[in-house]
């Protein structure tokens, strides 16, 4: 298949692509080691994809992300994964810090 | 089991969805939301894919490499590949749901299902019994995907109306989950996944830019498999 396909095949295909999952998984209940060198491999590797994706979003951006410069966004990084890390793991702390330094970013360079 | 019973379990899994689990969700698919704004998704196809995907990785992959130009089988096998981890969930979580309900009603639950409420139900609070755990599990998933709905579509929308420097912290809102998530996980074989994941995209992304996400993931996932097999249970 070549071409750019239209938004709602795309989410039709994704949805299709996470559904076959969850039914095997439904369907071989009882039947599969969760804990598995296959079931392992499939874990290690969608943590490694989803470690490429946020290089994507975050170090070779496509859309909107990318008018704000790199060192910022590196800079959001290091806010996140750091008050991650003094807040104790808690997720929503860390992801509002994150986000905020891109916003505060943002606001300065447009009043300049 | 009784209807008390049951009524309980379905009271106590909304009132566990609507605290933290509901702010992630709502962060995350308001991001998710500002995203599809932004490579030109409709908001009814932003909403769409909340409900009928209902895994924020595979969505923000998939509109990624969409916005990029890849082709549909490029983004169906990415897609497939963030989604992997539902079936090692499905097979651990769909049999303390209780056996009576059939295929169709296991199918159900295995889509209502997420990481969150898989987190979720591992606590000790959570109903052991299946009927009122199915319950509760129905009830948790369901809030989560209303609000997740409506998040989304309130984050396409603020995308479109908010001031620009807000819109791009919507934005960054992705990245900033996937990171905490990928920095919570427990063992060094999985930390070496995620490592070498995000250091062979760079690479990959300068030769090959549409196949970068699935190469990296799948070089990245077997290299930690291989070598990182001592890693494990480490912490």
């Amino acid at each position: 298949m070549t071409g750019a396909p239209d938004a709602l095949t795309v989410v039709l295909v994704t949805a299709a692509a996470t559904f076959v999952w969850r039914a095997l998984g439904a369907l071989l209940v009882g039947r599969v080691d969760p804990e598995g060198a296959v079931v392992r491999w499939f874990s290690l590797t969608s943590y490694a994809l989803l470690a490429a994706l946020v290089v994507r979003l975050v170090g070779l951006p496509t859309g909107s992300l990318a008018q704000v410069p790199s060192a910022i966004r590196l800079g959001a990084v290091v806010v996140t994964l750091a008050v991650w890390w003094l807040t104790r793991r808690s997720p929503l702390p860390a992801v509002l810090a994150g986000s905020a330094c891109i916003v505060a970013a943002a606001t300065l360079m447009a009043e300049r | 089991m009784t209807r008390p019973e049951i009524r309980a379990a379905t009271l106590g899994g909304l009132r566990a969805a609507a605290g933290v689990p509901l702010l992630l969700v709502g962060g995350g698919m308001s991001g998710f939301g500002a995203l599809a704004h932004d490579i030109g998704f409709t908001g009814w196809e932003a909403v769409l894919a909340t409900v009928a995907v209902w895994a924020l990785p595979a969505q923000v992959v998939a509109a990624e490499m969409h916005a990029a130009g890849a082709d549909l089988t490029a983004i169906a096998i990415a897609a497939a590949l963030t989604s992997m981890r539902f079936f090692p969930m499905a097979v651990a979580l769909l049999p303390t749901l209780g056996g009576d309900v059939g295929p169709l009603g296991r199918i159900a639950q295995a889509h209502l299902m997420s990481a969150t409420s898989w987190a979720f139900m591992t606590r000790a609070s959570v109903p052991q019994e299946p009927g009122p755990r199915r319950a509760y599990h129905s009830a948790f998933t369901i809030t989560c995907l209303s609000v997740a709905a409506v998040a989304t579509l309130a984050g396409y929308l603020g995308a479109a109306a908010l001031p620009a420097p807000l819109a791009l912290g919507l934005l960054f809102l992705n990245a900033a989950f996937f990171m905490v998530l990928l920095a919570d996980s427990r063992n060094r074989q999985a930390l070496l996944a995620v490592v070498l994941g995000a250091l062979l995209c760079w690479p990959i992304h300068a030769v090959l830019p549409e196949a970068s996400l699935v190469l990296a993931g799948v070089a990245g996932g077997t290299l930690a498999f291989v070598f990182g097999d001592r890693l494990r249970g480490a912490a």
